[in-house]
């Protein structure tokens, strides 16, 4: 192979970043200017065709709008500063013991957890009326009748603070987990025991330093979809005002077409506080970063925080407590025949309404796997195809001119969701594609995209070239060696990566609502509906198939790889 | 005599608006162009019972006249409205995306201001004959806007509130007992909040028995004196939300929740449209046996909800046979049935058949449904433009 060849492949491959970049940008800048134009004022079907600032003038004087503001704040602040620092001290305090191993074990199937389903079991399970008050009732508390209390949908956004926040610690453990790999974890403990460190004080001085950095993407990531979820927020969320977030979703759907605009001015307003936070994180991070980088060299070997090392087990063993407890008691509900306050379990079971439900379910299953799975093979042909180039790219000691693009493939994570599907399906409507198939796949492969990227892209660059060297030298063709060396070698990050798309695709809402037409009604649009609805066992049944979907798949995905290599014990691991 | 006569002039102005319907020759034509068409059917979503129902009324139609009908589930009409508006705005004039809703009230209003709907048709169908629009001025007026044709009749809905007798005794009989009620057991009532259909109407309610003149809400608020009429409503809500459920800080989001917050024992008292659902919930097991049914003294606010047909649909004559069939006393009694759903029927009994009628007489009334007698006097709703003010004022007040 002359290096002309394989030039003549590596700009083959320069067209999965350019199709990346067509699938991305498209949909969202046009979602953005479809979001922008109204916000001023410019919405002709309306009549509405004068640009100006009234509808911000109208959001801002909105009785509203300080209420929903603060809500939008807390929680989006809140709920990623607590997952942050729940991940991480996780990490610091337990990584390598059995409860980390555990941890790392029941990552899939939390990841896997839709956050509708998991907002609804939350609530079952801390309400007034929940399974924690029940449990204790009345022989503890002398309750008969619920507790007056505010656990949930409470003025503050506490309870939805809380639930976004666990739902999001799975996620940046793994996010850890994965850039842990980078490092090399063993002698660094090695050379900071040696120097007699303390185990927190090795990672506050040695690892977190250089770990900050792979986490910072999914953090402000995390910080996007705090503070602009909508149907978390409808299940938990304040009600009186609710946050901005779900106010906008409400205006943009509000019977009187003028609200329109107001919600345009508010998902843009959205996007600019979005912004400002994911700055001000910058800021923070830098402010840290300043402060401490003098003190990286001190010379100390322990540290305060040693002493609340403890705090790290008890977060590690609550988060794996409540995501049980809310799977459970989800599972509970949904066998559920009557269950009057304050009965610790149902006084009798039933199982009809797995039978309605299973039947109804099945058809919205059908359309919710089909559109994930080809967003999700897509996404991955196009992520490895992505990588594969950058790759190449580096390995003819070219820089990989697509760092940008990197960039811009997250973008999806960064802007609130709703700050641009109001304009996308204006233009979906304008070009009448909106509630094809083809629109469906591809508005959720902008948000799959970016999360097969997230979870492959490490592996994916330290993968040792030497194998494919070996092999290309031994056959002398790369594309075969391509396919029968190294995709077989990456099979179980791959899928491991294909199956977080695939969850990322299942628990769309938004993005499902705004394009389908109604057309396509998804398990998770299903379940939320039916979430504002009464019927706890009808709800259960359906939050529990939203549930087991994904499950199956990850459990596919990590069951299939090993099937395949069982005859490799090298790709045991 | 008086009857006898205005069923004679309602014969007469049948004979003779008859040939500008088209006749029944029209409705064959419909019938044979519905055939194979594909009818995407929007409405509110969140009841079990009710998308059975609809479940059961789409296999019918598809049988008989080969029109097959997709429930698409929504949670909000309000949001269909908004795509339909979409579509218009970029002059998608057919295929739309959406043949059939369910709607009234605000959403209706909205849909006719923005000419989303087609021309009247209601005329055309067989069944709408047998509506009562004469004793059931709802059906004419939809929010007090005229109907005119644009929106079928399905089924009526009054305010009823839902109590436990286990638990209550006595439930109030008005606003002020209400408050009592209140006082008395602090912690136990609530609604949802406005813009929820249902706490809109719970605050349209406290306005039409407390304020002076009720009259006026019958006219657009432009010519009210909105702080005047208004104020007694205020001064009511201000005294009842810190003796509310969680002290009026949090809000039920709809009537479903408050009726989960029944079940559990958590209010004393929910709200609902249908005056059949307590016995519904309590033929599913939702709510305990002894849950009853009460209205208020002066009467409560009652409605009708329709069909409508939308302006792009390329199923226009698939969409008209299945709003046909929905009205028919078949698919009507089957409804009212609280085994089924509970919800009363539009039709008038004496233009109906003796067979037809028996259908309705053979239903089994819930053991918590009120008699119509019982259920007394419906109050009109006070004309469309007072939600918009009333909401705005109760967000203003109230959502901070």
């Amino acid at each position: 192979m002359n290096s002309s060849g394989r030039r003549g492949v590596v700009s083959r491959l320069r067209v999965f970043p350019l199709l990346t970049l067509t699938a991305f940008c498209i949909p969202i800048l046009l979602g953005l200017a479809g979001t922008w134009l109204p916000a001023f004022g410019f919405l002709p079907v309306i009549g509405a065709d004068q640009l100006s600032l009234a509808p911000f003038r109208e959001l801002f004087s909105h009785p509203a709008y300080p209420g929903a503001m603060r809500g939008t704040l807390i929680s989006g602040l809140g709920a990623t500063i607590l997952a942050l620092a729940c991940s991480l001290w996780i990490t610091v305090t337990v990584y390598g013991s059995t409860l980390w191993r555990l941890l790392i074990r029941a990552l899939s199937p939390l990841l896997a957890m839709p956050h509708a389903a998991f907002a609804i079991g939350f609530g079952f399970l801390v309400a007034p009326s929940g399974w924690l008050v029940r449990l204790v009732s009345p022989e503890l508390t002398g309750y008969t009748i619920p507790p007056n209390w505010l656990t949930v949908k409470d003025p503050y956004g506490v309870s939805l603070t809380i639930a976004l926040a666990l739902k999001e610690t799975p996620f940046l453990l793994l996010m850890c987990l994965s850039g842990l790999n980078q490092l090399d974890m063993r002698r660094t403990d090695w050379i900071g025991r040696s120097l007699g460190y303390s185990r927190v004080r090795i990672w506050t001085r040695l690892v977190l330093p250089q770990l900050y950095s792979q986490l910072r993407l999914p953090v402000l990531a995390v910080l996007a979809y705090s503070m602009s979820v909508v149907d978390v927020a409808m299940i938990l969320g304040p009600s009186l005002p609710p946050t901005l977030s779900v106010l906008v979703d409400r205006w943009f759907n509000d019977p009187d077409v003028h609200h329109r605009l107001l919600g345009a001015a508010g998902a843009t307003w959205l996007l600019v506080m979005t912004a400002e936070a994911i700055v001000l994180f910058i800021g923070c991070e830098w402010l840290i970063r300043h402060l401490t980088v003098g003190r990286l060299t001190d010379g100390s070997r322990t540290t305060p925080l040693d002493r609340l090392r403890w705090l790290g087990s008890v977060s590690a063993v609550g988060l794996l407590a409540i995501s049980l407890g809310c799977l459970l008691i989800l599972v509970i509900w949904s066998c559920t025949g009557r269950w009057p306050f304050p009965a610790p379990l149902p006084t009798d079971y039933s199982l009809r309404f797995w039978e309605k439900g299973l039947g109804l379910a099945i058809g919205p299953l059908a359309i919710t796997f089909l559109v994930a799975a080809l967003a999700t093979c897509i996404g991955a042909v196009l992520v490895v195809g992505c990588l594969e180039y950058e790759v190449r790219l580096k390995q003819q000691g070219r820089r990989p001119d697509s760092q940008w693009v990197l960039w811009l493939v997250y973008l999806p994570l960064l802007v609130p969701q709703i700050a641009f599907l109001f304009g996308i399906q204006t233009a979906a409507v304008l070009l009448q594609v909106e509630g094809t198939l083809a629109s469906m796949v591809g508005i959720h492969l902008v948000f799959v995209l970016p999360y097969i990227f997230l979870t492959l892209s490490n592996v994916y660059r330290n993968f040792d070239p030497r194998y494919i060297r070996v092999a290309v030298a031994v056959s002398g063709a790369p594309v075969r060696s391509f396919f029968q060396v190294k995709l077989p070698m990456l099979a179980k990050p791959i899928a491991f990566a294909m199956a977080t798309g695939f969850a990322v695709s299942v628990a769309q809402y938004l993005p499902t609502m705004y394009l389908g037409a109604g057309r396509f009604m998804t398990i998770t649009t299903e379940t939320v509906s039916l979430a504002g609805g009464s019927d706890r066992r009808i709800v259960a049944v359906y939050a529990l198939c939203q549930f087991l979907l994904p499950a199956l798949v990850y459990g596919v995905a990590i069951f299939l790889p090993a099937w395949f290599f069982r005859n490799r014990k090298a790709m045991q691991n | 005599m008086r009857n006898v006569r205005s069923l004679l002039i309602c014969l007469l102005l049948l004979l003779m608006v008859q040939p500008a319907w088209g006749g029944s020759g029209d409705w064959s034509a419909i019938v044979e162009k519905a055939r194979g068409q594909k009818v995407y059917f929007n409405g509110w979503g969140g009841s079990d019972v009710i998308n059975d129902y609809i479940r059961w009324a789409a296999e019918q139609v598809a049988e008989r006249y080969g029109v097959e009908v997709i429930h698409v589930k929504v949670t909000d009409i309000g949001d269909v409205v908004g795509r339909i508006l979409a579509e218009k705005s970029a002059n998608r004039t057919s295929g739309g995306t959406v043949d059939l809703m369910w709607i009234n009230g605000e959403n209706f209003r909205a849909m006719k201001e923005q000419g989303l709907l087609p021309a009247p048709y209601t005329q055309l169908l067989p069944n709408y004959r047998l509506v009562d629009t004469d004793n059931k001025p709802t059906t004419m007026f939809d929010f007090t806007v005229p109907v005119e044709n644009l929106e079928a009749p399905w089924g009526m809905a009054q305010l009823v509130f839902i109590y436990d007798s286990a638990k209550v005794t006595t439930p109030p009989k008005s606003m002020h007992e209400l408050l009592a009620f209140a006082q008395k057991n602090p912690g136990r009532v609530t609604y949802p909040a406005p813009p929820n259909f249902h706490g809109t109407t719970f605050v349209k309610q406290v306005l039409l028995e407390l304020t002076a003149d009720p009259a006026v809400l019958a006219k657009p608020v432009s010519d009210a004196d909105f702080s005047t009429v208004t104020a007694p409503l205020w001064d009511f809500l201000d005294k009842l939300h810190p003796l509310m459920w969680r002290g009026g800080k949090s809000f039920t989001s709809n009537a479903s929740e408050m009726k989960t917050l029944l079940a559990d024992g958590e209010i004393a008292i929910s709200l609902t449209f249908n005056p059949n659902d307590a016995s519904n919930a309590i033929a599913s097991g939702e709510l305990p046996d002894s849950v009853r049914t009460y209205v208020h003294e002066g009467g409560t606010i009652g409605n009708t909800h329709f069909l409508a047909v939308v302006f792009n649909s390329s199923n226009k004559e698939g969409a008209m046979v299945f709003a046909d069939f929905l009205m028919s006393p078949e698919a009507q009694a089957r409804k009212a049935d609280p085994a089924i759903w509970g919800d009363p029927t539009v039709l008038a009994m004496d233009k109906l058949s003796k067979e037809q009628r028996k259908l309705f007489h053979d239903i089994k009334q819930g053991v918590a449904t009120l008699s119509p007698a019982e259920l007394g006097k419906v109050r009109l709703e006070p004309h469309t433009s007072w939600v918009e003010a009333l909401e705005k004022a109760w967000i203003s007040r109230y959502s901070k």
